[in-house]
């Protein structure tokens, strides 16, 4: 059997040494796209981050593509993560906040603005590479941040509640779009959020956070 | 520390440590011992004498007189440039903190200029000249709450019987007090210290603390009395500047929403008041320095550039040796080095208060130069580093190390908010694109501190420029500063003296405008793109 690309066994989180969850299994394959619902402050941006290695867990092992990386740097992971807001780079102009993973992982700057363009394209915002990225609609910067994190093919992407500061209408298109594209590039995505309808949009299961593990 | 924040900047607190450690701490230290370990009875006989608490006495009524001219002056003056729109409200502000920026000695020669012998040396023109430097203290500071104050009140307190004075009295006023107590405090503080506008503009009912520690240093020779004299000034400082901020304490927690500018008052009076301030402020801020320029153009044969071309003449100097022109060389170098040391050991500074724990005591550290006045920092480096067997001062170095010391404090206010502020998601998103830990932290960082970093420089420099007192200290006779070389020509009797100080000043003023302006362009962190990612 392959190992899931994403494998989380008997995760524990808290801050500061006190756990507020133990007991976290799941897996999730390529190309699948998993909802986890939840509502605000139980603790699903703290298990975004824990997999994505920006806090480390009090406890368990995370496995991707069955390789231990519970103690490996963020950089050395292969998760991409998007938050709330689109955090684009304000320095850089749109092509290249795309293509700035792709650099980081050795791609030479014409190969990495090239497939910029044609991940730009595939977005429909063809022709905004050296737009600045204040510039951008809300929606539109969203788009990008979602190319610059799927560019370097990451095997995980945590989304964040990436949809909850647009407004109702363009929510619901952007889940649409992002769920086929998400499909498409073959990630294990982890999509959470606290609105039961768009997590039915987006992923193929959904699962309450509650019944990940145990609450304490 | 997140994960996410490169290792290494857990150590980054250590060159800036060890930076305070030897040219702050250590020179302090020296001076404390001075203080105690002196057996010849200086210290006691110092502290026992008259003299000293006749002069704390006499600076203590100074200031209390500089800081009521200024509060007076200032107030109307926040009231016009903070809370009304009209046009040309933007150069009017930046014309108030003109007086701030310009160095003291300039302030001093621009006022004697303006006013000739129409005001005699002495307690007014003092006092005169410390409101003048102090104005924007108070319109910034007083100005931002008063910003803040909703018309409101004043109208329900009309709607109860109250004039418009009354009015002002019971509800503005009190709305105020602590920005007016914080503001008070500092213009105390300053003028309590002053140096330079006592040495040119006083007679000996305006000593201060700090011209008697000068005096005891190079005319008695007396480092123990110095020293104790230094350490009563630093205790009133210190207290008034805690009471400063006790007092102000209390508005700093509510900041509400973000100032919204009036429209000019409806009534005719009202317009004409708000106008008729405006223009009085500037006229007040503007004066002294027409004077000034009109004194280096104007001799007793009319108006020529004589002093402006005699500056390159040695005879027109007061070292013998070289023109009046070297001092611009020496301090367009010493202010290069300031921005040098000060922008690299505030930055760094900065860069550790990122993290937490001990690097936060640095910047808390950094703060101590702000209380303690530029004699007792020049006098405690003289005693540490100026002085056989570690006598630094050949080097050149010591004037740029002191100034720096004044400068950091400042430096980290400007970089550490820029980088406090950066949203550190960022570097967490960079790192899950693949940048190493380092490379994360300047992908977030490094376009915060490439334009503040310039902002924060050229801050030290101008600092470097106009600072007086550690200058008088530290520096040779044969090389002295713009600001120490404008005080000795004023020593001198004779026409071109005074010219040539005159030009001095001007080119002194211009230097200083410049480079705050530079502090003003690049200090709030825009957004500008680059076109692409530097190919690194």
């Amino acid at each position: 059997m392959t190992p899931s690309r994403l494998d989380l066994q008997a995760l524990a989180l808290g801050y500061e040494g006190r756990a507020f969850m133990r007991g976290i299994d799941l897996r999730v394959d390529a190309s699948e796209i998993v909802a986890i619902l939840g509502p605000s402050g139980s603790g699903k941006s703290t298990l975004l981050s824990a997999i994505a290695g920006v806090v480390p867990p009090l406890d368990g092992r995370i496995l991707i593509d069955g390789r231990d990386v519970t103690r490996a740097p963020i950089h050395e992971r292969d998760v991409g993560l998007i938050f709330q807001e689109p955090l684009l780079f304000p320095h850089l102009d749109v092509a290249s906040n795309i293509a700035y993973g792709l650099r980081r992982h050795g791609q030479t700057r014409k190969a990495a603005l090239l497939r910029a363009t044609e991940l730009l394209e595939w977005l429909g915002l063809g022709g905004y590479e050296r737009r600045r990225v204040d510039e951008l609609s809300g929606g539109q910067a969203q788009r990008v941040a979602l190319a610059r994190a799927l560019a370097p093919r990451p095997a995980v992407l945590c989304l964040d509640e990436p949809f909850s500061a647009l407004d109702a209408d363009l929510r619901q298109r952007l889940a649409v779009e992002v769920s086929a594209m998400l499909r498409e590039s073959g990630v294990a995505a982890i999509h959470v959020t606290h609105d039961p309808t768009e997590a039915r949009t987006v992923a193929d299961r959904v699962i309450e956070l509650s019944a990940l593990g145990e609450a304490l | 520390m997140t994960p996410t924040l490169p290792g290494w900047l857990r150590w980054s607190w250590l060159p800036p440590g060890a930076f305070l450690l030897v040219f702050l701490v250590y020179p302090l230290a020296v001076l404390a011992v001075t203080v105690t370990s002196d057996s010849g009875g200086g210290v006691i006989s110092t502290l026992a004498s008259p003299t000293l608490w006749q002069v704390t006495g006499l600076a203590a009524g100074q200031a209390a007189a500089s800081t009521v001219v200024a509060l007076l002056v200032g107030l109307p003056l926040a009231n016009v440039v903070s809370r009304y729109r009209f046009r040309g409200r933007a150069f009017a502000q930046a014309l108030v903190t003109v007086p701030f920026v310009l160095p003291t000695v300039v302030v001093a020669l621009a006022l004697r200029s303006l006013l000739g012998d129409g005001v005699p040396q002495g307690l007014v023109l003092v006092v005169m000249a410390h409101a003048y430097v102090n104005l924007a203290v108070v319109a910034r500071i007083v100005g931002a709450q008063w910003a803040q104050h909703s018309g409101d009140y004043e109208s329900v307190a009309r709607t109860l019987g109250a004039s418009r004075w009354r009015a002002f009295v019971d509800v503005t006023l009190p709305s105020l007090r602590p920005a007016i107590a914080a503001s008070a405090a500092v213009v105390f503080v300053f003028s309590f210290t002053s140096l330079g506008i006592v040495l040119l503009l006083g007679d000996p009912t305006t000593r201060t603390l700090e011209s008697q520690i000068l005096r005891q240093t190079s005319v008695l020779l007396d480092f123990p009395g110095a020293a104790a004299t230094a350490l009563v000034q630093l205790v009133i400082v210190s207290t008034v500047l805690l009471l400063g901020a006790a007092a102000s304490r209390r508005s700093a927690t509510r900041r509400s929403r973000p100032p919204a500018l009036r429209p000019l008052p409806s009534s005719v009076s009202g317009r004409a008041a708000v106008r008729i301030t405006a223009v009085i402020g500037a006229l007040i801020v503007l004066a002294p320095v027409a004077a000034l320029v009109a004194s280096s153009l104007r001799s007793s044969r009319g108006w020529a550039l004589s002093w402006w071309t005699s500056l390159g003449s040695v005879d027109a100097g007061t070292t013998r040796l070289s023109p009046p022109s070297e001092a611009i060389t020496t301090s367009l170098t010493y202010a290069a080095l300031t921005a040098l040391i000060a922008a690299g050991v505030g930055g760094l500074a900065a860069i550790a208060s990122l993290t937490s724990g001990r690097s936060r005591i640095i910047a808390v550290l950094a703060l101590i130069p702000l209380g303690v006045s530029a004699a007792t920092l020049g006098l405690g480096t003289l005693l540490a580093f100026g002085r056989p067997p570690m006598d630094l001062r050949a080097t050149g170095l010591l004037i740029p190390l002191a100034h720096a010391l004044v400068a950091v404090p400042l430096v980290i206010a400007v970089v550490a908010p820029s980088l406090r502020s950066t949203d550190t998601r960022m570097s967490a998103v960079a790192a899950t694109l693949g940048a190493r830990p380092t490379r994360a932290f300047w992908t977030t960082y490094g376009p915060v501190l490439r334009i503040v970093m310039v902002a924060a420089a050229a801050l030290a420099g101008a600092v470097s420029l106009g600072e007086f007192g550690a200058a008088t200290f530290l520096g040779r006779a044969a090389a002295p500063t713009v600001p120490v070389q404008i005080v000795r020509l004023l020593g001198r009797p004779g026409e071109q003296s005074l010219g040539v100080a005159a030009v001095l000043a001007v080119v002194l003023v211009v230097m200083t405008l410049l480079l705050v302006m530079l502090v003003d362009r690049w200090a709030t962190p825009l957004r500008r793109t680059t076109a692409q990612e530097n190919p690194a």
